[in-house]
């Protein structure tokens, strides 16, 4: 039997629970919504990384949706409650495919029905905006983790790609991680600074996820995991979930990005802009400078050193597809993990190494969730501390 | 609802407030016209007591209370045994025969403030942590039938809402995400798409999918022209959660007899707030706004709003809600039926909860959720 056939027939036993696909927000972003404007059970590889047909083909079998909003949203709490709901309309709409789910016992149902099951994860702690309130009403809907920040900094929590600012999280980021872990929503900590990191790692009673990093000692990028943060995970029980971005993966493709964005600045456009005239700019610019193309073998680099740093009980995979512009060749949309497996065989992991990459690290690490919030439930109730209280005047230092 | 299943039923009445029961005391007509009962042949030690036999059986359903936003300033707070800092706990709704009621989520603040739609969610997030610490007494619940579930386990039924139409912040997917997390009515008033001119094409959108989702319109405060449109519009009956007659006292919240008239013809339901700035300082005055509204929108379409703990000011014997068995004796001194009190206190709200749920579950499979925000259909 060939890797390819062997990784297929493994992951029908043990499919992908993947921790981060933005696929609401490009079906917010293209068809306001619009769920018969692109209908996801027919093959749309034309317009987007992930549809039902490649779940499946795959190997796909428990997805955190991503209820990503940008912080400058003017009403992020509103957008994301969007999100949710588009989420929830999928649900309803292609019931024989998506299972929603909750919990770990959620995802083992789905399984067993073959079905994929569906969980949501908020991206940045902007979603909340400063209430605890808010974000148990998130949990209440079914949100089962939250990435502390996106791309830049919350009143109470340093991102990855901000100047610092906090040095880690407040005093109310700490009470944000402790009221996460009463109610059973995992902290991800993808996004976030490496003080952070380590913050969240002392004040979490619970597992801690990364829902779609990869490794820094591979590829020096800020939104990599270090190794000391790595080496953390076997005691703290959580998992590092590794993305596919190029960009973040590749080196090569990380100097690409920084020259390029340099590019764009110096004609005066800011380097996230996607005008006509900024993308006019990129395509000359890679015209140029040909574009460094990461494989499925960059992505299993990291894999092999998350693993010797963390060990196979602490990894997972999170492709962020349809939230990244690039892919890698042979992972070029949600088809692709059987590749990534067959790579994986091929370098001699064995067939249970990689039931607990796909499926069974992070099934563990939402039922220990789950554990830690029934106890924490039986000794306090919902905080209502408030970052006023707990920071003083937000915005202020 | 297996949770608390074990528990013994403690209610006088089992299941009998679905329907509308026959009334074996009732006088026959033209014998003793209403409103003519000569107050010194029926002391008021037997009125009250004739009262609280009747919301026994038929308790008050009370269309709006404010305590979620007066707990939210109160730095603890024990509603099981007695809580003096407001008007509303459970002592005090056994005595005065609260079944259900609605806990309004509006800020008081205002809905202009900049974060309608977190604050909303925190009101909520509120009510339900109420609601879970006090499960001997409380149920939050959503459909007509958890109300009568929660009443024959001996629980006070919570409904969501109202909420001010500004925690949509313009979206339809923020209405159905509100609504999966309970909320059960919304006021259509003071928002770019329910103003002084009535529903804007949004505004028709927003009472088109409440009705999909089974959320009541509460039209308290919308200007004429956007009661009228709801009433026109909407699959369901209307509720107005706060209005008493204009006819006797013009608060601009107070609906005019045409309006009445028009509920009415709707079988929609106008629920008479216990303030004295809307219908007068003392108990008479209330009955005054109860005998107007049932004498132009009908006894089907009137009801009872406490409005307490919502800052008003209370008449006189009505100032917390304990005091409801003082009122209906005096609608009993005033020769109301018990058929009517019964539809007062509880059956009214039942019937349009009823509809509600009903017209829902029939429009799911008509209609699709619409993803549509403001800006779609509304010119700026």
């Amino acid at each position: 039997m060939g890797a390819l056939e062997e990784a297929r027939e493994l992951l029908r036993e043990f499919p992908v629970v993947d921790g981060h696909n933005d696929l609401p927000w490009a079906l917010r972003e293209q068809v306001r919504y619009d769920l018969d404007a692109l209908d996801i059970a027919g093959d749309r590889r034309d317009r987007l990384h992930t549809d039902l047909p490649r779940l499946r083909a795959g190997g796909v079998g428990a997805q955190y949706w991503s209820v990503y909003v940008p912080a400058e949203q003017p009403d992020p709490v509103a957008a994301t409650l969007e999100q949710i709901d588009c989420v929830r309309r999928m649900l309803e709409r292609y019931p024989a495919d998506l299972a929603p789910a909750r919990t770990a016992a959620d995802l083992e149902t789905a399984r067993a029905e073959g079905r994929i099951a569906s969980l949501m994860g908020a991206e940045g702690g902007h979603s909340i905006a400063n209430s605890l309130g808010t974000l148990r009403a998130l949990h209440a809907l079914g949100v089962r983790y939250m990435t502390l920040t996106h791309n830049s900094n919350v009143d109470w929590a340093d991102s990855a790609t901000d100047e610092p600012r906090a040095g880690g999280l407040t005093a109310f980021g700490r009470e944000v991680v402790g009221e996460m872990n009463r109610l059973g929503m995992l902290v991800d900590l993808s996004h976030v600074a490496a003080t952070t990191m380590r913050d969240a790692l002392d004040a979490s009673a619970a597992p801690v996820i990364f829902s779609h990093s990869s490794a820094r000692a591979v590829c020096d990028h800020p939104r990599n995991i270090p190794d000391d943060v790595l080496e953390r995970l076997p005691a703290n029980g959580g998992v590092a979930m590794v993305t596919f971005v190029p960009k973040f993966v590749l080196q090569a493709a990380v100097d690409w990005t920084a020259a390029a964005d340099e590019n764009l600045r110096a004609h005066g456009l800011h380097h996230l802009d996607t005008s006509p005239e900024a993308m006019r700019l990129h395509r000359a610019f890679e015209e140029r400078h040909p574009r460094p193309v990461a494989t499925v073998s960059v992505v299993a680099d990291h894999l092999d050193h998350m693993r010797e740093v963390a060990g196979i009980d602490h990894l997972g995979i999170g492709g962020d597809y349809d939230g990244t512009a690039f892919t890698p060749d042979g992972l070029d949309d949600v088809s692709g993990y059987p590749n990534l497996v067959a790579e994986l065989l091929d370098r001699g992991w064995s067939r249970t190494d990689l039931a607990k990459l796909t499926w069974r690290n992070a099934v563990r690490v939402l039922g220990a969730a789950e554990d830690v919030a029934r106890g924490l439930q039986a000794t306090r109730g919902p905080s209502l501390a408030t970052i006023g209280e707990l920071d003083g005047t937000p915005g202020e230092s | 609802m297996a949770d608390l299943q074990d528990d013994i039923p403690r209610t006088t009445e089992v299941g009998e407030d679905d329907g509308l029961p026959d009334d074996p005391f009732r006088l026959p007509p033209g014998d003793l016209p209403a409103g003519e009962v000569p107050a010194e042949d029926v002391s008021a030690g037997d009125l009250l007591e004739r009262a609280r036999a009747l919301l026994a059986g038929h308790p008050v359903a009370d269309g709006y209370s404010g305590l979620p936003w007066a707990l939210r300033h109160l730095p603890g707070y024990d509603l099981q045994l007695g809580e003096a800092a407001v008007d509303t706990d459970l002592p005090r709704m056994r005595a005065g025969h609260v079944g259900a009621l609605f806990w309004s989520l509006h800020l008081p603040e205002g809905p202009a403030g900049e974060r309608p739609v977190a604050a909303t969610l925190e009101q909520l997030d509120l009510v339900r942590s109420v609601v879970e610490t006090h499960p001997e007494g409380l149920r939050l619940v959503r459909t007509a039938g958890q109300v009568i579930d929660a009443r024959n386990r001996g629980r006070i039924a919570v409904l969501l809402g109202p909420a001010h139409g500004a925690a949509l912040d313009g979206s339809l997917a923020v209405l159905r995400v509100l609504h999966a997390l309970g909320l059960r009515v919304l006021t259509l008033a003071g928002t770019a798409w329910a103003g002084e001119s009535g529903l804007t094409r949004f505004g028709e959108e927003v009472v088109r999918e409440m009705n999909r989702l089974g959320v009541l319109a509460d039209v308290t405060g919308a200007g004429p022209a956007t009661v009228q449109r709801a009433l026109a519009l909407s699959k369901t009956p209307v509720l107005c959660t706060r209005s008493a007659a204009r006819a006797l006292r013009p608060h601009p919240a107070n609906l005019s007899d045409d309006l009445l008239a028009a509920l009415g013809g709707a079988k929609g339901l106008c629920m008479v707030p216990l303030t004295a700035e809307q219908t007068g300082p003392a108990v008479p005055d209330v009955a005054d706004h109860l005998d107007h509204v049932r004498d132009v929108a009908g006894p089907e379409c009137v009801g009872l709003s406490g409005t307490y703990d919502s800052g008003a000011v209370h008449p006189r014997e009505l100032a917390d809600a304990s005091r409801y068995p003082h009122l209906i004796a005096e609608l009993l001194r005033r020769g109301w039926s018990e058929t009517e009190l019964s539809l007062l206190t509880w059956g009214n709200v039942q019937r349009v909860l009823r509809s509600a749920d009903f017209t829902a579950r029939a429009a799911q499979h008509r209609r699709e959720a619409p993803t549509l925000r403001i800006s779609d259909l509304d010119a700026p």
